[in-house]
């Protein structure tokens, strides 16, 4: 008898049209596909090289402007004009500067992203699509084939099966579940599989935070990240599915790399020390560390509750003298929303500066980045040294609530006190 | 014994081999630069730089686990094509395995315990069709998880281009 299929094996099944399993290699084709500004460039000239003129299908791609989106140097903006003559040219979708924002985010906030999609991109931070039940898979060298001919060789990856449980304690965040979840296992368990998120605890986790969830594991590894498709997810997604949903669970006898628990309810604030993202340690035994820079934003981190509890933690405080803080809203809906309930506010007359929605800092450190010898903490996605500019600048990760109330305190601090403070989660 | 075979010395290196820094500086890749001829003079740089000059075609880099892991720069990959050599590791991350092949490396990723086959500089054999690596002076010899049709298929072509270019010929309007 054959085994039970992972949600991955069902999503490649129904897009090869045949039963497939971990380990075969299938050419699948894409229903979107996604490319982002800096890539698109090479991206079209590989075809111009090869004599493409003609895509697959226009209409499955989508470009986007987000890791440098208000350009700021006249390379920036001669290949922004460079990807608006090739949307042009090639008849595609082009989400530019000021209309989407981080192209990992906005399209599941409108529904171009429905569960059970299979997605290539070209950046490997694909795997939030998972957040909605989209299994979205990164290829780089060869993402002019998928461009020309709509798929490209994937092997069918094995899955790595995260039961979540119990509840995440008073100030403790995603970002913090996230971090534990890849500094508590050997990157062995994580690679070339997709973590497939399920179990008890998941439905106490908003779609802001399974976007955290699915961002993180790439950083040992991953192929992709993916959550079940709950009541949660069907909800959000019918209220803006612009692509048919077919939402697919887990066979009860698939066959998993391995399963392991992620026990929400017995975690503390976590800070990712230098060199790697998972070099997580609790934020008790990383206090007091000076940083001069603070950023909030990201595909990891750039959502709508992660300003919320940030903003909550700024509240009528004051950014300390000596850092400066950048909060970069992931999309322009987050960050409209964020205008809209006054978060943006808090930020402004906290001290902080509020850039234009995208990738912000985290994107190679282009925007607002660090130099030899400064401190920084922040809620990006990688902490190895030169992501936000100098080799020599020390970079440290944790959740949006840790990066505020390190901010306020001019050096890393735990934010269980700055919630208590402000009566967070209390009821106004 | 099958047309993609190498024979030649064993190169054995550590785990956690870095793709930048390691097996190449980054500025190769921030380069763009992607001749085989340029980049095989800078394989190993930060790791073992006299390897350009002493490796030999047909010659075998036998990887430890998260061999070439990081961001995946392919110019590492072109450089060791360039070298004319294989490789084999105990793993490979997927992003690294793909350019790997991008670039027409013979190469198996998933070998566990074939670091522990070898001690530097001992004759290798590696048909990479059948999967099958031979210690030839030990005299022992191991198989693991073949490549599959279309990835041989890729490597026979010499990479992801001459592959890419096939396609869009076979599908071109007559």
């Amino acid at each position: 008898m054959r085994g039970g299929q992972t949600i991955t094996e069902k999503i490649l099944s129904r897009i090869c049209g045949r039963r497939v399993m971990a380990g075969e290699v299938v050419m699948p084709e894409a229903e979107l596909i996604t490319v982002h500004d800096w890539y698109t460039v090479n991206a079209f000239r590989t075809l111009d090289d090869f004599g493409v003129t003609k895509l697959h299908d226009a209409a499955r791609v989508l470009l986007v402007t987000d890791h440098e989106p208000l350009a700021v140097s006249p390379q920036a903006f001669a290949r922004q004009h460079a990807v608006r003559g090739i949307a042009q040219r090639f008849g595609v979708a082009h989400r530019d500067a000021g209309r989407g924002g981080l192209g990992h985010v906005f399209p599941v906030e409108e529904g171009l992203v429905t569960p059970g999609m299979f997605i290539f991109a070209y950046d490997p931070h694909v795997t939030n699509y998972g957040a909605v039940g989209a299994l979205g898979v990164a290829v780089l060298t060869e993402i002019p084939e998928v461009l020309a001919c709509g798929s490209v060789w994937l092997q069918v990856p094995e899955t790595l099966r995260v039961e979540i449980t119990g509840a995440l304690p008073f100030g403790v965040f995603a970002r913090d579940a996230a971090q534990k979840l890849i500094g508590s296992h050997d990157a062995a368990l994580f690679e070339d599989a997709v973590v497939e998120y399920g179990g008890p605890g998941l439905a106490s986790l908003g779609m802001d935070a399974r976007h955290t969830l699915c961002n993180t594991p790439v950083e040992l590894g991953a192929v992709s990240s993916i959550v079940e498709s709950d009541a949660l997810c069907m909800a959000y997604a019918k209220a803006r599915a612009q692509r048919p949903i077919h939402a697919v669970l887990p066979d009860a006898g698939a066959s998993y790399r391995t399963r392991i628990t992620l026990d929400l309810s017995a975690l503390a604030p976590q800070v990712a020390l230098p060199p790697t993202p998972d070099n997580v340690v609790d934020v008790t035994e990383a206090a007091g560390k000076p940083i001069g820079h603070a950023f909030i934003g990201s595909c990891a981190s750039g959502m709508l509750d992660d300003l919320r509890v940030a903003a909550a933690v700024l509240r009528g405080r004051q950014v300390a003298p000596g850092v400066r803080m950048i909060v970069t809203p992931a999309t322009q809906q987050v960050a409209a929303d964020a205008a809209a309930e006054g978060l943006i506010e808090v930020f402004m007359r906290a001290g902080a500066m509020v850039t234009a929605p995208g990738c912000g800092v985290c994107a190679g450190g282009r925007i607002g980045g660090v130099t030899a010898g400064e401190h920084s903490i922040g809620t990006g996605t990688r902490n190895e040294p030169g992501r936000l500019g100098a080799h020599e600048a020390v970079l440290h990760i944790a959740g949006p609530a840790t990066v505020a109330a390190s901010a306020v305190a001019g050096s890393i601090a735990d934010p269980r006190p700055f919630l208590r403070e402000a009566a967070w989660g209390m009821a106004a | 014994m099958s047309d993609l075979t190498l024979r030649g010395r064993a190169w054995v290196y550590p785990d956690n081999v870095a793709i930048d820094g390691d097996l190449m500086a980054l500025e190769w890749a921030l380069k763009r630069e992607t001749r085989p001829e340029v980049l095989r003079e800078h394989v190993f740089a930060g790791l073992d730089p006299g390897f350009p000059n002493r490796a030999k075609p047909g010659d075998i880099v036998v990887g430890g686990r998260r061999f070439a892991q990081g961001n995946p720069h392919i110019q590492g990959m072109i450089g060791l094509k360039g070298c004319g050599v294989g490789l084999v590791a105990e793993s490979i991350p997927i992003g690294s395995f793909r350019n790997a092949l991008a670039a027409g490396l013979p190469v198996l990723p998933r070998c566990p315990g074939v670091r522990a086959m070898f001690a530097n500089g001992e004759e290798i054999e590696v048909d990479f069709a059948a999967a099958r690596v031979r210690n030839l002076t030990k005299g022992t010899e191991a198989t693991f998880a073949p490549l599959g049709e279309h990835l041989l298929a890729m490597l026979r072509a010499g990479g992801w281009g001459p592959m890419f270019r096939r396609r869009l010929d076979a599908t071109a309007p007559a």
